[in-house]
């Protein structure tokens, strides 16, 4: 299986107040494949965006020193020039934002929004290209295309912006689209409606997307693979049936306890115990040690190794397999 | 935004009133009986009494601002009785003169003071932005008057460039009139540049961070449509209502810009007039300088509702 896109010890820190480097994204890897889906889950501050940002080389460089490689069809984007990194942006890969309410510039129009993605990476007239963004727009099932084509965001409800920005993000065909939390802004029957526009998009398109969310759920019901995040590292990689069928991270566990039902989507990952690290003053060893119920004194000193527990799925864990904590 | 706009023009009726309450009111908060003044140094009873009838002065207080406000729409603001001329002779002429000067100031300032404002956010921390905030600083704490004479030193007595003062008309000829007032514009405008740059600077550093600059970089924009597409095209809305209220500053700034490059304008005129107790004068200044207040806050009004689309539709 050939990926599109690679990401190979990837991480990022920021310069705190006191100049002092904050590392929140901490050697993370992984592959995603043709027309595939890749789930990245953890709780809020885990280094999800920041990671995607990182991918698509858009965290300001003045602030946010970034390490590792990023291999994107062939291309290894982070030696890449900020030229060529621009004519990817946009066409071959696009991004869709957490924060559909203020992602949409107030003082254009939606169409012409989309229109200048579109004008950037296709040598069309306007004419052809507003065809083409209304196109865009019919593809996401926003109702009365021709009249919203017109209409400033602030006229837009929030899954509707949320369905614009999906629209722009796909109105180059993207080999590769990020999903930063698409849904999390919207109320749940509208979380639905999107999640199945990105299943159809993907299965019409043959893109791969790497889609973030707070939401195991989510994950079982859309992603092929997962990623769980825990403060910037990766702690547990597989596929959704082995993740969902043999978690082997306590945290995946954890989360799973803490899975809504789709119908009672509500409270989040509420259960728990204890609340994320500060970044800033990590634990020693296991960074999930203060929170998980199996840690013993050489989680709380020594960092547990990756760990391989069948093909294709790995832990960061001392106690992996956890079957044998049970046997 | 119709509705907006009425609303606006309503809220206009009492600002005016009120106004004009004040402007009318002038002339009898003065010390001594404009009809004395008038009468000259006989005090003939009867020419008293005459100018008394002739100028409603032997009516009821209300009956008299009834008079005047009714003058005023017919564009008669008395006379003044220093020079013998129709105040409004002498606003119509004068009045250009500044407001040539104050659109010069503030073409001036708004091209230093937004370009330096975007230059130094997208620069941010560099030279640029440490060069920016100096200047802005500069133009700030300068005095007019200061800079003024300091410029006149240079560019007059020193490299003899430019005219020391004066003033003509771009009727008259254009290159000329350019010459005469471009230090008196430049120094009415510093100033101002200064603190649209500030403003400019804290808007645009604001718009840069924003989600939707993050969604326009990544769609593959360039740069500068970036900087100037997406983000000022934000960023300088609230700079339009800014602008207009310091055009309103630059009137006032005119006063004494006027006086030290001896520029026969609007400043000068009420200077004078103050000076020689010329008080039908001084009303009608005051009352014209306050329309065009009235007139840049509507305008900004007017022009910030366009910039918006939220208020536009
Ligand atoms: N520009 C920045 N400067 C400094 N720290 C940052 C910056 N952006 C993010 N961080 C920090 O990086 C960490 C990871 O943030 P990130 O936004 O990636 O979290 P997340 O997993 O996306 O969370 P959420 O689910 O709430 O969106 C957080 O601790 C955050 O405070
Ligand atoms: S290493 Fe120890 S503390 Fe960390 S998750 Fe595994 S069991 Fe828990
Ligand atoms: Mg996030």
């Amino acid at each position: 299986m050939s990926s599109v896109l690679e990401v190979d010890e990837l991480s990022v820190s920021f310069a705190g107040e006191d100049g002092r480097m904050t590392t929140v994204v901490d050697k993370v890897s992984f592959k995603i494949g043709t027309g595939r889906t890749l789930g990245i889950v953890g709780e809020s501050g885990c280094g999800k965006s920041v990671t995607s940002l990182a991918i698509m080389g858009l965290l300001d460089p003045a602030s946010a020193s970034v390490s590792g490689t990023v291999t994107f069809e062939g291309i290894d984007l982070r030696r890449e020039s900020e030229s060529r990194l621009r004519d990817l942006r946009g066409d071959r890969m696009a991004m869709i934002f957490q924060e559909p309410m203020t992602s949409l510039n107030p003082s254009h129009t939606v169409g012409a929004q989309i229109v200048e993605a579109i004008q950037r990476h296709r040598a069309l007239s306007r004419k052809d290209a507003e065809a083409r963004a209304l196109e865009a727009l019919r593809q996401v099932s926003i109702p009365s295309p021709e009249t919203r084509f017109h209409d400033y965001p602030h006229r837009l409800s929030g899954g509707m912006r949320q369905r614009v920005m999906i629209a722009m993000a796909l109105s180059c065909d993207p080999k590769l689209v990020i999903a930063d939390e698409p849904t999390t802004a919207l109320d749940v029957t509208i979380q639905a409606q999107i999640l199945d526009l990105l299943r159809r998009l993907r299965d019409d398109t043959g893109a791969a997307i790497m889609l973030i969310t707070h939401d195991l759920g989510v994950v079982a019901e859309v992603c092929e693979d997962v990623l769980v995040m825990y403060a910037g590292e990766v702690v547990e990689r597989a596929s959704v049936g082995t993740l969902f069928r043999a978690p082997q991270h306590p945290y995946t566990v954890g989360l799973m306890g803490a899975i809504p039902r789709m119908a009672e989507r509500k409270p989040r990952l509420a259960t728990i115990e204890g609340s994320v690290p500060n970044m800033r003053a990590l634990p020693a060893g296991c960074r999930f040690s203060p929170r998980c119920p199996f840690a013993d004194a050489q989680c709380r000193t020594m960092p547990p190794p990756i760990r391989e527990v069948e093909a294709g799925h790995t832990t960061r864990c001392w106690k992996a397999p956890l079957e044998s904590l049970v046997a | 935004m119709i509705g907006l706009l009425a609303r606006r023009l309503l809220q206009l009726i009492p600002t005016i009133f009120l106004v004009s309450v004040i402007i009318f009111s002038l002339q009898h908060l003065l010390p001594g009986d404009p009809a004395l003044i008038m009468a000259g140094e006989e005090k003939d009873p009867e020419v008293i009494a005459q100018i008394r009838a002739q100028y409603h002065l032997d009516q009821p207080i209300v009956l008299q601002y009834l008079y005047w406000v009714k003058g005023v729409f017919v564009g008669d603001l008395g006379e003044s009785m220093r020079l013998k001329q129709p105040i409004s002779e002498l606003i119509a002429q004068k009045l250009p003169v500044t407001l040539q000067l104050a659109s010069m100031a503030m073409v001036i300032a708004l091209v230093i003071g937004v370009g330096m404002g975007v230059l130094s956010a997208v620069k941010k921390g560099t030279g640029w932005d440490a060069a920016a905030n100096l200047f802005a600083l500069w133009g700030i704490s300068t005095p007019n008057f200061w800079l003024g004479i300091m410029m006149i030193f240079l560019f007059s007595v020193q490299l003899g460039w430019l005219p020391a003062s004066g003033f003509v008309s771009p009727f008259e000829n254009l290159s000329q009139s350019l010459k005469a007032s471009i230090m008196p514009a430049f120094v009415l405008g510093n100033s101002i540049a200064g603190v649209l740059m500030r403003h400019t600077r804290g808007a645009m550093l604001q718009a840069l961070q924003s989600d939707y600059v993050r969604t326009a970089r990544a769609k593959g924009l360039h740069e500068p449509r970036v900087v100037l597409h997406h983000a000022m095209r934000n960023a300088l809305t609230p700079i339009i209502t800014l602008g207009a209220l310091e055009f309103g500053t630059l009137l006032s700034g005119a006063v004494l810009t006027e006086q030290i490059f001896s520029i026969p304008g609007f400043g000068k005129l009420i200077v004078d007039a103050v000076l020689n107790r010329d008080y039908a004068v001084v009303q009608g200044v005051v009352l014209v300088t306050s329309a065009v207040y009235i007139v840049l806050n509507l305008l900004a009004d007017i022009g910030y509702i366009l910039a918006n689309p939220r208020l536009r539709a």
